[in-house]
């Protein structure tokens, strides 16, 4: 039940989401419903070819087409020194192609016209003669002497992007020659796509006559943004105002900036009129930024008796034709070294080996932090192998490799340093919530009968809130995020923030942040953000960072402005500022608790009565940078059903125990929860982005890439332990993605679980019903 | 890419086999769903062909070019051009041999399809590319065995029904003959 946003204290209460009214009447405000006058329709042309050179492209057809005012080539942008841009992780990518393409779908011309339809229909005018040239699809094989070399472009003459490591070579090699136990597993994770609702589009608006550009965008980063474009395009960046409205979903598809933004800009300033595109669901799904797509070797070394000692991961990662990995600039393969999970590893060594390919650019952070599912999962999942190798309990495995709550401050053997967490316990209540013992026995019962049930836990910890400046930039920019408060006289506060929701609900937890911290309802404060020329700069929202970082500044703003109402109130009270004590809900006399004066008489004296020697007015900005990262953990359990006859799995249950720290809001953490399980339950049983020999993308569009509709998805049970951060300011860690993170390896671990009858130790994702019923076919189960 | 190969034999003298399938008029409306059919030179004609692949439904305009190789007995077609952002790029190889009684016609031919008819017709697009390649032979054959041994050049095409009807007989006919590789 929602609590009424009018009392006071709100902070860890189930407070109604204050952008739900706007959102689910259809009142929200999206970048299509952005309407201007004269504006006009942009549509970008595609390359059926995923590797090819493009000999000459005659737009004359097209330019003689009905309604069609400009199309640009990459010749056109050529001569503003536009053809090409800086991706966000230190590569170029092409934002129309100039002598050839590199994946299908990639951008080739643009064309503008007076409607839509008029700029599609001409688009289909524009004659691209190709050369179709060899395509390496498989990144092992770009890794090969045979294989052609893709960017030609590049110094390096080389498919290889980058070859990363972390941990200790030798240590880990030390341990695994002498380790009685070693097992060994491939585990594939599919390339994806986040695929939110609303696909990628922008409005650019560039006014000849104060030059000045006005971008509205689909974007969780506008500042970095604006700055991007600043650099890309020349433009001053204070002639920029970058403005993302309502946004319909991100999940790190919407960090990166796209060739058609450009595009529309440039059209923009060219024709001196608005310039609207928006992307059909084809083009999101097949060149806008995928996830994952992770080919990765896990091998642990133990004892007999469980005790891990060792882990050695090797990882082929696809990153596509252009790098545009959204990881910090110092972090090619992310934060993919948190692999050693929540278990004690005395060493560890990781490498990964980025691979370009003829596929869309990408390896964004999907409702993740930077590569961390990918972690996640192939350490809960080679932990099972283990548990199956030792015929030991998974649970009790688990439970003997935990990092001891005595033991954090924890440092991983890749370096982390885990602020806290009490893993048995999380572990514990989530086995006890959901029966485990009597779960187990039930399965014993059902396989004597031929059955097949299976139950998969998945213990995992994320590293989220990127992050400390010293360490996390991303092309340059540190990490920080922001807050500015702003007390009106009759006590009411705008606060905008540098980060950028999506739907996680900011416009209410942030603004019981701030009515904690200064004594005021949620009603009291309107949340701002998006808008580059009111909010205070920061990074953007991805990677469960808004809470560590913004909610870190949101906090520590509100108390710089308690700090000076407390002079206010001393001078109100009449007494000195030592004398002030604040309860919560108002500054009173230590020792007098009737005489009070609260949040609301302080904000208006601040403008009417102040006292001498101080600055009327009451606001304040904070830029918070994180000392650490915070490491969000969860137990999950999931229970699976298999159908004999058809392979398909039914999850039976579901339970996710999440230890996010400090809650803000009971009510917007479930629902986080729901989503990311959902989510995690698409990549586990439905998301997989194929492609042929050719390089044709085999899933551009919602009948070939599934998403679950209700119908589809399975009851979510939830609960929680709270080990507050040590070093945040109100003990958050943030907690959108941990059920995306967690969930695929209990989706996975169940299944396999069902099937370890029949020496099934692994399966890849996604868990079609064809492949689980080839293996039953395979052992004689069905027919 | 995609490779389809097949054979069928023809009781029609080589030499007659070898001008109809040299003879841009002849073979242009051997091309399955043609709409307009334009012979540029003797080698070269250029087609406007329906297609319709899953979801996708639209026009492709088709350059075909003759290349003869070894004159009665062998000869390539490339055929390449697209639609709706989509590419097609075949090339059809001949062999034609002499057999008691007829013509032994082998063809062979590599398939590249690009573009949303390639990734929208998803699982489709296999058997579609297959059948119709096959089509081509088919109507080939069908086109042969109806034309009058003597007159080759000025034969023409069949009425459309008849000839949709004598595509099918033509393509489960040819069915048997034929074999599809998919290359790696």
């Amino acid at each position: 039940m929602a609590l009424r946003q009018t009392e006071l204290r709100p902070l860890g209460k189930p407070v109604g989401r204050k952008e739900d009214p706007r959102l689910i009447r259809g009142k929200g405000r999206y970048v299509d419903d952005i309407m201007l006058p004269n504006m006009l329709h942009l549509c970008v042309v595609r390359s059926p070819y995923a590797h090819a050179r493009i000999r000459r492209i005659d737009a004359s057809a097209a330019l003689a087409a009905p309604g069609v005012k400009l199309v640009l080539t990459g010749e056109d942008l050529a001569k503003m020194n536009l053809a090409w841009m800086p991706t966000l992780a230190g590569d170029r990518q092409m934002v129309l192609a100039t002598d050839k393409v590199l994946f299908q779908y990639q951008e080739v011309a643009a064309v503008v016209a007076e409607t839509r339809a008029q700029a599609e229909d001409a688009a289909q005018l524009i004659e691209v003669d190709y050369e179709p040239l060899p395509v390496v699809v498989d990144p092992f094989y770009a890794l090969t002497p045979e294989a052609p070399i893709l960017r030609d472009d590049k110094e390096k003459k080389s498919n290889l992007i980058f070859h990363w490591e972390a941990g200790d070579r030798e240590e880990t090699e030390a341990i695994f020659r002498e380790a009685p136990v070693v097992v060994k597993q491939d585990v594939r994770f599919p390339r994806v796509h986040p695929s939110p609702l609303e696909p990628c589009g922008c409005v650019a608006d560039y006014d000849t006559a104060r030059s000045k550009l006005t971008f509205y965008v689909t974007s969780q980063a506008p500042h970095a943004h604006r700055t991007v474009l600043a650099l890309v395009s020349g433009l001053p960046e204070h002639q920029i105002h970058v403005i993302s409205p309502d946004v319909g979903g991100g999940f790190g598809n919407k960090v990166p900036v796209y060739p058609g933004y450009v595009c529309a800009i440039v059209a923009s300033l060219k024709l001196g009129v608005p310039v609207k595109w928006i992307e059909t669901r084809t083009e999101n799904i097949a060149s806008t930024h995928f996830a994952r797509d992770y080919h990765m070797t896990a091998e642990i070394a133990a004892r007999e008796d469980g005790k891990v000692l060792a882990l050695r991961v090797k990882t082929v990662a696809d990153h596509g034709a252009f790098d545009g990995a959204a990881d910090p600039s110092k972090f090619p393969a992310g934060l993919f070294s948190i692999v050693s999970g929540s278990y004690d590893f005395k060493a560890a060594f990781v490498e990964v080996d980025g691979v370009h390919t003829n596929k869309p650019p990408g390896g964004v952070a999907y409702r993740c932090s930077f590569r961390v599912t990918e972690a996640a999962y192939l350490i809960e999942r080679v932990m099972d192998v283990l548990a199956q190798r030792l015929k030991m309990d998974p649970a009790e495995l688990r439970l003997r490799n935990f990092i001891r709550k005595e033991q954090f401050p924890y440092r991983s053997p890749t370096g982390w340093v885990y602020d806290s967490g009490d893993y048995e316990k999380t572990l514990r209540l989530a086995l006890e919530r959901i029966d485990y013992e009597e779960l187990r026995k039930e399965q014993a019962e059902r396989r004597a009968r031929g059955e097949f049930m299976g139950i998969g836990i998945s213990t995992f910890t994320e590293v989220v809130g990127a992050g400390p400046g010293h360490t996390f930039d991303i092309l340059g920019l540190k990490m920080f995020d922001s807050a500015q408060i702003r007390v009106h006289p009759t006590g009411k506060v705008i606060a905008r923030l540098g980060v950028r929701h999506q739907g996680q609900g900011h416009e209410t937890t942030f603004a019981q942040i701030i009515a904690e911290e200064l004594g005021l309802s949620v009603d009291d404060v309107l949340i701002e953000e998006g808008d580059t020329d009111t909010a205070p700069y920061g990074l953007g929202t991805y990677a469960s960072r808004s809470t560590p970082t913004a909610g870190g500044a949101a906090a520590l703003c509100a108390r710089r402005i308690r700090q000076k109402a407390r002079k206010i109130a001393a001078h109100l009270l009449e007494v000195g500022e030592d004398d002030v004590v604040w309860d919560g809900t108002a500054f009173s006399v230590q020792g007098l608790p009737g005489r009070s004066v609260t949040m609301k008489d302080v904000a208006f004296a601040a403008y009417t009565n102040v006292p001498e020697g101080l600055e009327p007015g009451l606001e304040a900005s904070y830029y918070y940078d994180p000392p650490n990262l915070t490491f969000p953990n969860g137990a999950y359990i999931a229970v699976v059903d298999i159908d004999k006859g058809t392979g398909a799995v039914k999850v039976r249950r579901f339970l996710a125990v999440d230890d996010c720290g400090t809650v803000i809001n009971p009510m917007i953490v479930d629902g986080q929860v729901h989503g990311g399980l959902t989510e995690g339950f698409a990549i586990a049983f439905m998301q997989d982005i194929p492609y042929d020999a050719d390089g044709n993308c085999l899933a551009p569009n919602w009948m070939d890439y599934l998403v679950p509709t209700s119908l589809d998805t399975p009851h979510w049970e939830t609960d929680r332990t709270v080990t507050p951060s040590p070093h945040h300011p109100i003990g958050a860690k943030g907690v959108g993605e941990s059920p995306n993170v967690g969930s695929p390896a209990a989706f996975v671990n169940a299944v396999v679980d069902a099937l370890s009858p029949l020496g099934v130790e692994h399966i890849d994702m996604p868990i079609y019903p064809w492949k689980v019923w080839s293996i039953l076919r395979a052992h004689g189960v069905t027919e | 890419m995609r490779t389809y190969q097949g054979e069928f034999t023809i009781e029609k003298p080589r030499s007659q086999v070898w001008a109809f399938v040299t003879d841009p008029h002849r073979m242009g409306p051997c091309i399955p769903d043609l709409i307009e059919l334009n012979v540029e030179s003797e080698n070269r004609f250029r087609t406007l062909v329906k297609v319709g692949i899953g979801p996708v439904r639209g026009k492709f305009d088709l350059t075909s070019e003759l290349t003869v190789e070894e004159p009665g007995r062998t000869a390539s077609l490339s055929i390449r051009g697209g639609g709706m952002g989509s590419g097609v790029d075949m090339k059809a190889a001949m062999e034609l041999s002499d057999t008691s009684g007829g013509t032994v016609l082998k063809w062979r031919c590599d398939t590249v399809i690009s573009g949303p008819i390639a990734s929208l017709g998803g699982r489709l697009i296999d058997g579609e590319a297959r059948k119709i390649t096959e089509k081509v032979f088919a109507n080939l054959k069908a086109a042969l065995l109806s034309a009058a041994d003597e007159d080759v050049a000025e034969e023409a095409p069949a009425a459309e029904g008849d000839e949709s009807a004598a595509d099918e007989a033509a393509a489960a006919e040819a069915e048997e003959g034929t074999t599809a590789v998919k290359d790696v």
